[in-house]
């Protein structure tokens, strides 16, 4: 079918939007509260256009032949500019238009707005009691995207709008705290939000402190995903591996020492792949599910009480990490644990919440996602562009590519599955990529053979994907891997903003890249490893490795 | 009066006598269209409906909360087996097995009549439909379609963007016909009535006049000819059709759909209000815009932002702080709020005021510095 956009004729197709054909024609209509991959609901108005003489959201309205559509009228700028004024007088920020980086302003900036000629409102409510996820509701200007992502996109349903007209806000229910209530703290409603309305609890100012304190020794870790996004916040392409340049941003910050949080996810593999050569010997509690993703674990602890048995009972590779600093490092340093603080630099909010269980005392203090670690870097003017490069310390600075890979969807399983696989048929198998399990398909399924054994495994990212897959039946695998973010911790909820699909697959390749560059490539190779296990912690799920290294779980109520 | 008809289930009889296809032939000849304000063809409605496969439902709209209208608790009140026999005739015709009548909160007392009217013929009928009545919380948009939808599967009164339409996908996303009382009620007369005409409208009257209420009327009927019906108290300065319709100055005009566009208002569901030389528009105004801003769903931004702020500038100028900048603020948020609005709530919300400002401008810039 033809339609005119602008005078121009456009071949169109049925069913697709005025918004997608004017995206595919390079027609920029600006829009808010329009998310991809997401049924449209036209709360904004922002995308508004003049069709066949009507004012008609692009977002919702399907093309039809011979429509004919005017983007740009002097009736459709004038609305669009009223309506961000409107919307900017509602999110009262010390921000004034343009010169903050998130969608709205960047969208007043574009419409032209100068001034603004309504009042700020009066009614300020503030979430900041939970121990990941702040909310600021004077900025919020319920366009929905959060409570869309958390609804459809994650199956948690923790918020929703509340009251009615100009008091409408989003809450959770009961006006209670995020903190209270069956929030899995993902934090994928910060990396859709347009105005910064909800963000990380900031751990900024606890970290600057006991970084000025000279009588403690301050310990920073790095998960895998962070190094190729942390310079995104620095205008670099995404998929820019800074690993080098990170580390010395961290010693310039005055860290004492940077260790590896793949080292951590090393000692993971080890222990997990233990644990399901042992399950499927034994027959026992299988599937096993992956434990490396504190949203998931809180999601289990919520939803699937009856799950909490399959799930690895391995701690997440930097509480590993963290425990094994204040034990083995401690005595190798010859310190008193007490006078330790390691801080995780982690690319999810969920991680701030994990390391305040109780169950986990003892290892990480507080973590910081990418976002604040690019704060802090900015704040003491420092370049990370230019810096030099610089290496992990010992001695738990080295990793395999099996741990660089955990940052994806489908790496905890690959890494699990080249160790698992070695020890189980007692070879050193050279096939060592699972390409099965990569990628960004939302539930990914495949068959193993190992020896004379066939592995029946699943990959899920997002938690609405790890809902569907379970409630369609999950007695069929051996293994399943469960990440609470789209694209697993590379989309993760304390990662730089923009993220979406492009940006994350971006992300992947830079983290396969890195996984191929390394030396070794199975966890049970790293030498780190080797000389931890025969110096201190035995053996995989002996007796200190249990102690240090294992964890475990509790029911939690829905409401 | 025609609506007060006690049809005894003839109607009924009659409709099966017909069977579904004749009967929906029949309405559409006869021309009945919506009471509710929107005005659409019933008969293609139910033909839409009768098309469409699978399970059905119907929604009766008794949730009339346009301010200054009462008809549908007329009716209610007044003659609730009329109406009985219309969500009978529906729901054989339509071979629905589950009717929900949404009454407004505020009607809750004409609750018992109108179940006990509905049981009755239930009864007589050995109808096997299961019709139930469902109280509303107290929110004029639940009085937009999909809005009623969502608020009866339970969920947030709030509208969605059609299509889909409640014909092909409603309430549980199965195809739902959505009637006004008034609409339903009207179905038993047409089929028994040769000479039926769907001009005969109900209209309701009220401001300040003597003699306020619900009058049969036929559209098309002048404005000056109902003027003397109702005996107003002081000289009337302007009429409004009810809150979301608009307003118009006292003239020879014929109360019908097109010769009220014409001036920029809809006659909707035939509800006039009589203000009279006494009253302030600015006042009245300011009253109206607070209803909506009050009313808004929260949903879409003209609506939630638009209202609020309209309010807020009427309220300066009717205090006289305001400028006559503020007035041309005022009049830009108008018409944004009535094109960009997502239901037909937002959309109407401004009629009143643009109307007042063209018809009543001076009233307004001798309130402004």
């Amino acid at each position: 079918m033809q339609v005119t956009i602008n005078n121009k004729k456009y071949r169109c197709k049925e069913g697709e939007t005025i918004l997608d054909a004017a995206k595919r024609n390079n027609i920029c209509i600006p829009t808010l509260c329009y998310q991809e991959d997401f049924k449209s609901s036209a709360r904004c108005r922002m995308c508004v256009v003049e069709a066949d003489g009507r004012i008609v959201t692009s977002c919702s309205t399907k093309v039809c032949d011979g429509m004919n559509v005017f983007t740009e009228t002097e009736k459709v700028l004038r609305y669009r500019k009223l309506n961000a004024e409107l919307l900017m007088a509602q999110h009262q920020d010390s921000c004034f238009v343009g010169n903050k980086n998130h969608d709205l302003c960047k969208i007043a900036k574009d419409v032209g707005l100068r001034e603004v000629r309504f009042k700020p409102r009066k009614d300020v409510m503030m979430d900041i009691k939970g121990s990941s996820i702040a909310r600021h509701n004077e900025k919020c200007i319920v366009c929905g995207r959060c409570v869309k992502t958390c609804k459809e996109l994650q199956c948690v349903h923790a918020i929703d709008f509340a009251s009615r007209s100009h008091h409408t806000h989003v809450t959770p229910f009961f006006e209670k705290s995020l903190g209270e209530v069956l929030c899995i703290n993902c934090g994928q409603c910060i990396i859709n939000c347009p105005v910064e309305a909800i963000t990380e609890k900031e751990n900024i100012d606890d970290v600057a402190k006991v970084l000025n304190n000279p009588k403690k020794i301050v310990v920073a870790q790095t998960a895998p995903a962070i190094r190729v996004s942390l310079g995104e916040e620095f205008d670099m392409e995404p998929g820019t591996n800074v690993k080098g340049k990170m580390v010395s941003a961290l010693k310039r910050l005055g860290f004492d020492s940077v260790f590896d949080t793949n080292t951590g996810a090393d000692f993971t593999i080890m222990e997990e792949a233990s644990e399901l050569i042992e399950r499927i010997q034994k027959g026992k509690n299988l599937p096993l599910i992956t434990s490396c993703c504190p949203g998931w674990i809180k999601f289990a602890e919520h939803y699937y009480h009856g799950l909490l048995k399959n799930i690895s009972s391995c701690k997440s590779p930097h509480e590993m990490l963290g425990s094994l600093i204040k034990s083995y490092y401690a005595k190798k340093i010859n310190k008193n644990p007490r006078d330790i603080v390691v801080i995780s630099i982690m690319p999810c909010t969920a991680k701030k919440f994990e390391a305040a269980r109780k169950e986990l005392k003892n290892s990480v203090d507080y973590v910081l996602t990418t976002r604040e670690l690019a704060k802090m870097i900015k704040s003491k003017g420092i370049k990370l562009r230019d810096l030099k490069k610089s290496k992990f310390d010992d001695p738990l600075g080295i990793s395999t590519g099996a741990a660089a890979i955990f940052g994806a969807t489908g790496g905890v399983m690959e890494a699990a599955l080249r160790t698992a696989a070695d020890v189980l048929t007692g070879k050193e198998l050279k096939k060592i990529d699972y390409k099965g399990v990569r990628g960004l398909k939302g539930i990914k399924d495949a068959s193993i053979k190992i020896g004379n054994k066939k592995l029946r495994v699943a990959v899920v990212h997002g938690m609405g994907n790890a809902k569907r897959l379970i409630d369609s039946g999950i007695k069929k695998y051996h293994f399943i891997e469960i990440m609470a973010c789209p694209g697993g911790c590379i989309g993760g909820g304390g990662q730089p903003i923009p993220t979406n699909n492009e940006i994350r697959q971006k992300r992947i390749d830079a983290i396969y890249k890195e996984d191929k560059s390394l030396a070794y490539r199975k966890s049970h190779k790293n030498p780190t490893l080797i000389k931890v296990y025969k110096e201190f912690l035995g053996k995989p799920l002996g007796r200190k490795s249990e102690e240090l290294l294992h964890t475990s779980y509790v029911k939690r109520r829905l409401y | 009066m025609k609506i007060l008809q006690k049809t005894n289930l003839e109607a009924y009889e009659k409709a099966k006598r017909l069977g579904s296809k004749k009967t929906v032939e029949l309405i559409k000849k006869k021309g009945l269209t919506g009471r509710g304000g929107g005005g659409f063809p019933t008969g293609l409605k139910w033909e839409f409906a009768l098309k469409s496969k699978g399970e059905r439902f119907l929604i009766v709209n008794a949730d009339e909360g346009e301010p200054g209208t009462f008809k549908d608790k007329f009716i209610i009140e007044n003659n609730p087996e009329l109406l009985a026999e219309g969500i009978l005739i529906a729901c054989h015709t339509l071979s629905i097995k589950e009717a929900y009548i949404y009454l407004r909160g505020e009607y809750n007392y004409l609750k018992d009549r109108l179940e006990r009217a509905i049981k009755n013929l239930v009864k007589k009928t050995k109808a096997k439909s299961d019709i139930k009545i469902v109280s509303g919380a107290g929110a004029y948009v639940c009085g937009d379609e999909t809005a009623i939808i969502q608020s009866i599967e339970g969920k947030r009164g709030q509208p969605y963007i059609k299509p889909p339409y409640p014909t092909d996908a409603g309430l549980w996303e199965k195809p739902t016909v959505i009637n006004n009382v008034e609409t339903l009620a009207n179905i038993p007369l047409l089929l028994l009535d040769n000479d039926w005409n769907n001009n005969l409208r109900l209209f309701s009257l009220s401001g300040n006049i003597e003699k306020p209420g619900v009058y049969e009327i036929e559209t098309g009927t002048n404005l000056k000819y109902i003027l003397d019906m109702v005996k107003p108290k002081n000289r009337i300065k302007a009429v409004y059709f009810g809150c979301s319709g608009g307003c118009i100055p006292v003239k020879d005009i014929k109360m019908e759909k097109e010769s009220v566009a014409r001036c920029g208002c809809m006659l909707g569901c035939s509800s006039l209000i009589f203000v009279d030389e006494k009253q302030s528009i600015v006042d009245m105004a300011t009253n109206i815009a607070k209803f909506f801003e009050y009313e808004s769903c929260g949903k879409c931004t003209p609506c939630r932002e638009g209202t609020m702020r309209v309010l807020n500038l009427l309220q300066e100028i009717s205090l006289g702080n305001a400028t006559k900048k503020d007035l041309q603020t005022l009049e830009e948020l108008t018409y944004f709020v009535r094109d960009c609005s997502l239901c037909g709530l937002g959309q109407s919300s401004m009629n009143h005021l643009i109307t007042a400002l063209n018809f009543f401008r001076k009233e307004f810039e001798e309130r402004c510095r």
